[in-house]
């Protein structure tokens, strides 16, 4: 067996690699090679072109595929109008916040419900996982209602950054993946270390947390990339204009802003992001794939 | 670390964690007593110019700067919420989440709503000459607008009416008569076909149907028609007659008899007016000061506007949309805080020669001066005569483009009760007619009705 | 701070988690019991706070929220007068209508899309991580960035948009796209498949890489076709996360919301647009109507609820 370019898939490396089938496979990947880039790039450099046209260009016909005379006034104006700098940090101290308090907050529970096993331990995990079953948009009414006026203390988190940190705590699916993951470690290894007089804090940090970076990286992604998607929640519980984050502060400007203006800040929103994931791609990816599939 | 201390360190972690999450939500919202440190009386105000109307912003705040230094014991803090002030949903999340400014503004049609939600503040024995100096010229019937079981609850700021804004520009290509403009709808089409004709995707008139503003000007071309949105108890839609399908009818005719409308439709406000700063537009119904935001935000010159009163289908319109805005107090307030509210409104929204009407400082930033509008103090009142004086004398926008809007009364209604939501029911005919060739007129408006009936029977 | 004195007393050496621990009397072994249980509790209580405050107690004040009516401040028990209200909405059961609509095209479209596409990247030897990182990179988009872009440019309905000039370059009828009521839904789909398919197509190829080889050796020495080799090779081995990913998309579609928002200005041409997620949205928040647009949350945990029982019903009969 050709063990030589990976393993065998639907179609045997042979086949692909002589004659009629060569020309078939080469065929084909430059045809989905063109395509792919057509579909997925060719909108992006539409944005970012288009931002560059002028108000008439972009209504002309046939569109252009250059801008005649290129002009990075939208881009300006979209930078300053929409204070995108103040909403881009937003963005990104709610996302390292939410990783922070994720990783906390759930590494915790899910050591405690994987390898303490309090009393009941298992009551609050089947508690905790059945609100996988709760989609989002039922209880939103009721969670912004609770958040606007938090039971017994009776103050607002409107406005504050826990009004995204904490309800993104409450994240079963997190739980779930760390769970599988610790039950994954050996117990002797725990053990060991109990015996050796390590306290269960001592024993999370010097000898699961070390093991468990790859899932670690993998909820931390997972939180980086809601926060940075997320729309309604962001929308309701930051109404003022220095907490938006930036799909809620663009969305907010585009009902009164020309429309090259709101994709010129459109592109600027897209450009952290996408610069992360070119850099980090390797590690996402693999971390998507893991997280979801073997967990 | 020894192990014990490390248990100890995650405890308080943990818990301080926690404490502090609680700790740092109430953050919002100043002290009860509405003063600084240094003993001034803080207020926030909200509807502040942003970004891009520069020259507004920049007089927004040195008005601010100018008003503090008059009354050294208020600081104003301004927030800026959006470009349009006024957003209804968030304004709706705003009044439940309770996270409005101090001093917040609102539509004439938003009364209700902010009395539903328990927020506003009884202004009565605030509203006094003491505090607002021109109070007594302001015309009462904004005053009333604001007024519930004899209490006045916010100040009025703005007021307008609605009436067709045309491109000078456009008519003088198109070969017609930019003193003659249109005054029957069926004027308003002809002239449209001999704009659009000019080609270069230029709509001849253009209209909403989104976001709640095809529901607004659904309604101000009913009343042009005679008719009304309710029937006069309120409780039942009223617009489902021949008058209702008259102006869905001209609508029609227009985007698909004549194709005088562009092909892009589902316009809100920003899409129309943004198209009318880059000449595509020959008409559309509006308030004298869609052409302030034309040339402040959409880089557009005022120049190329002129207005005419609303047309009617045989003759003026017997009715036109009037509307605007004021200033609500939270409930919550200090009377220090609402007398500093209410001198800071004075010295912005109602003093002639001041904030928005300081007409000196808006002409050469090239703003139009010499608008009709805002009619806010009652004729005959000293502070109405000074404010026609101080516009006369700086006057850059020729009087004649909005003569014939001057001089032609048309009788002003009010907006609907709920208008927001019906507007929101209505955007739906209007994206019939405007989208839809084979649009049935007659089901639209039924389907409108049903829709209306059943809103006001669960609003009651 | 109560919790922090259970972290004082340290004096025993063995500790460990239940079951681990050996040794000691009964006594002690109750007293440590119970101080284990506090130490696993301290660990749990961050997670089981938020839990509590943002997940549990709002899934029951909805419930609570949907058979009361708040006026001024004033709350009073209506027993059903807000379902009664929310489904004689007239929109509501447009809103139903295109949210099933929505969910349908959107897995024709965006759960076989991946699938084919993931089968085609993983027969690939060349290309593979570029061809990966374009498929992923909308993903990536803020998607009020990506529906901005589809909203301007792409669905412009004069021949000046990206999609009418291409359908005119091939000389193909151009479209109205968020104007036609008829094209509304699909141009939704198609924006949000655009979007969103990277995740399912990586997810995909993760699993068609375990399936091992000699499967597809075999059934090609029984003389198995291409099609067949697919059918009966890479979608049985694939069956349990083609299943999963199909409930989580059901899930995810039934509560589409900010295509609408932003695509159609939230109810489209002749409510063409109009989901269930947007009504709650325009209860809550428009309408002023919180207690409404609670109901309708429990309209939908309900829809969703009995969608579930048959699901699971469906997949646990295939095994």
């Amino acid at each position: 067996m050709a063990q030589d370019s990976g393993t065998r898939t639907l179609i045997s490396q042979a086949q692909l690699q002589r004659g009629k089938g060569k020309a078939v496979y080469w065929t084909l990947i430059t045809l989905t090679v063109v395509i792919f880039t057509l579909v997925f790039i060719g909108p992006l450099y539409w944005m970012v072109t288009g931002a560059l046209k002028s108000g008439q260009e972009i209504a002309q016909t046939p569109p252009t595929l250059f801008p005649k005379h290129p002009e990075t006034q939208n881009y300006a104006d979209a930078w300053n109008n929409l204070n995108l700098a103040k909403l881009m940090f937003n963005t990104f101290y709610y996302a390292i916040g939410a990783v922070f308090f994720q990783l906390v907050f759930d590494t915790a529970a899910a050591y405690a419900l994987s390898k303490l096993r309090p009393i009941f331990g298992n009551v609050v995990l089947g508690l905790m996982l059945a609100t996988l079953m709760i989609p989002a948009m039922v209880v939103i009414v009721p969670q912004y209602v609770t958040a606007i006026d938090l039971p017994i203390v009776h103050v607002s988190m409107l406005d504050s950054p826990f009004a995204i940190w904490l309800p993104l705590v409450a994240n079963a699916f997190n739980i779930f993946l760390l769970k599988r993951f610790f039950d994954s470690i050996p117990e002797d290894l725990i053990a060991a270390a109990m015996v050796d007089g390590a306290t269960p804090l001592r024993t999370l940090w010097s000898i699961i947390l070390p093991m468990s970076r790859p899932i670690l990286g993998v909820v931390s992604i997972f939180a980086v990339t809601y926060v940075w998607k997320d729309f309604l929640w962001p929308k309701l519980v930051m109404p003022s204009p220095e907490t938006r984050t930036l799909s809620v502060g663009i969305y907010a400007f585009s009902g009164g802003t020309p429309m090259n203006v709101v994709v010129a800040a459109s592109v600027i929103a897209a450009i952290p992001t996408v610069i992360i994931f070119l850099i980090f791609q390797r590690n996402i990816m693999s971390g998507l794939t893991a997280g979801s599939v073997k967990g | 670390m020894s192990v014990p201390q490390y248990r100890k360190a995650a405890a308080i972690a943990l818990v301080a964690g926690l404490g502090f999450s609680i700790a740092a939500c109430s953050t919002k919202g100043s002290d009860d007593s509405g003063k600084d440190a240094s003993g001034k009386t803080v207020i926030t105000v909200d509807c502040q110019p942003d970004g891009s109307q520069k020259d507004l912003l920049a007089n927004w705040n040195a008005d601010v700067k100018a008003f503090e230094q008059q009354n050294p014991d208020v600081t104003i803090k301004s927030v800026s919420v959006g470009q349009q002030c006024d957003n209804p949903p968030d304004f709706t999340a705003r009044l439940t989440g309770g996270t409005m400014t101090d001093v917040f503004y609102g539509y004439m049609t938003d009364l209700q709503q902010v009395l539903d939600s328990g927020q506003a503040l009884d202004l009565t024995s605030y509203a006094n000459k003491d505090n607002i100096p021109t109070w007594d010229s302001v015309d009462p019937a904004l005053k009333a607008v604001f007024t519930d079981s004899g209490k006045i609850y916010a100040i009025p700021t703005k007021n307008y009416s609605m009436g067709l804004v045309y491109n000078k520009t456009l008519f003088t290509k198109a070969g017609l008569d930019i003193n003659n403009p249109p005054k029957t709808w069926a004027e308003v089409r002809a002239a449209a076909k001999k704009i659009s004709a000019l080609g270069g995707g230029v709509a001849g008139y253009s209209d909403y149907s989104a976001g709640n503003t095809g529901g607004w000007h659904f309604t101000a071309e009913l009343y042009s028609q005679g008719g009304e949105i309710l029937s006069s108890d309120g409780k039942k839609a009223d617009f489902n007659n021949p008058m209702g399908k008259q102006v869905l009818t001209n609508l029609k005719d227009m985007r698909y008899g004549d194709n005088s409308m562009g092909s892009r439709q589902l316009l809100q406000w920003a899409d129309l007016l943004t198209n009318a700063a880059a000449g595509k537009v020959g008409m559309f119904i509006g308030a004298p000061d869609a052409t302030t935001s034309i040339v402040q935000q959409f880089q557009g010159k005022y120049q190329d506007w002129a207005m005419a009163p609303l047309p009617g289908q045989d003759g003026i319109a017997k009715g036109t949309l009037g509307g605007g805005e004021g200033y609500f107090f939270r409930k919550d307030l200090t009377p220090e805080q609402v007398k500093a509210g209410l001198k800071w409104i004075a010295f912005e929204k109602l003093t002639p020669g001041k904030g928005q009407f300081d007409y000196a400082r808006a002409k050469p930033q090239n703003q139009p001066v010499g608008l009709p509008q805002p009619l806010l103090f009652a004729a005959g009142t000293e502070a109405q005569k000074q404010e026609v004086d101080l516009r006369k004398a700086n006057q850059n926008v020729p009087s004649e483009n909005f003569g014939l809007f001057e001089a032609t009364p048309v009788p002003i209604k009010g907006e609907p009760a709920n208008a927001q939501a019906i507007y929101a029911v209505l955007d739906s005919a209007m994206s019939g007619v405007l989208t839809n060739p084979n649009a049935n007129v007659d089901e639209l408006l039924k389907t409108a009705e049903t829709k209306t009936n059943q809103l006001l029977a669960a609003g009651s | 701070m109560a919790t922090t004195i259970s972290f004082q007393d340290t004096k025993k050496k063995q500790r460990g988690p239940a079951g681990v621990n050996l040794s000691a009397g009964s006594r002690t072994r109750r007293g440590r019991k119970l101080r284990d249980n506090l130490t696993g509790y301290a660990f749990l209580i961050g997670a089981i706070f938020c839990f509590a405050l943002f997940q549990w107690f709002p899934m029951i004040r909805g419930i609570v929220m949907s058979f009361q009516h708040t006026k001024r401040g004033v709350t009073t028990w209506v027993g059903f007068d807000n379902f009664v209200r929310i489904v004689q909405d007239p929109s509501f059961w447009t809103a139903w209508k295109n949210t099933f609509y929505f969910t349908v095209l959107a897995l024709i479209l965006g759960y076989a899309v991946p699938f084919v596409v993931a089968i085609l990247l993983n027969e690939f030897r060349h290309f593979k991580g570029y061809l990966r990182i374009l498929v992923y990179l909308p993903v990536m988009l803020p998607p009020a960035s990506a529906l901005f872009l589809f909203k301007y440019y792409a669905y412009d309905p004069s021949d000046a948009g990206l999609f009418n000039a291409i359908l005119k370059f091939f000389h193909l009828p151009t479209s109205q796209w968020m104007q036609s009521p008829t094209m509304t839904m699909p141009a939704m789909v198609i924006a949000s498949t655009w979007m969103n398919m990277g995740a399912a197509v990586l997810i995909y190829l993760a699993a068609l890489q375990n399936i091992p080889g000699e499967l597809y050796e075999a059934a090609e020495l029984d003389g198995a076709g291409l099609l067949r080799r697919i059918w009966n090779v890479t979608i049985p081995q694939t069956r349990l996360i083609l299943a999963l990913l199909a409930m989580l998309q059901i899930v995810a579609t039934m509560q589409v919301f900010i295509e609408p928002l932003i695509l159609a200005n939230g109810a489209g041409t002749q409510d063409s647009a109009t989901s269930v997620a947007y009504l709650i949205y325009q209860h809550g928040f428009f309408q002023n109507d919180l207690n409404g647009a609670a109901a309708l949350g429990v309209i939908m945990l309900l829809v969703l609820a009995a969608f579930s029982a048959v699901y699971v019903r469906l997949t646990t009969k295939q095994d």
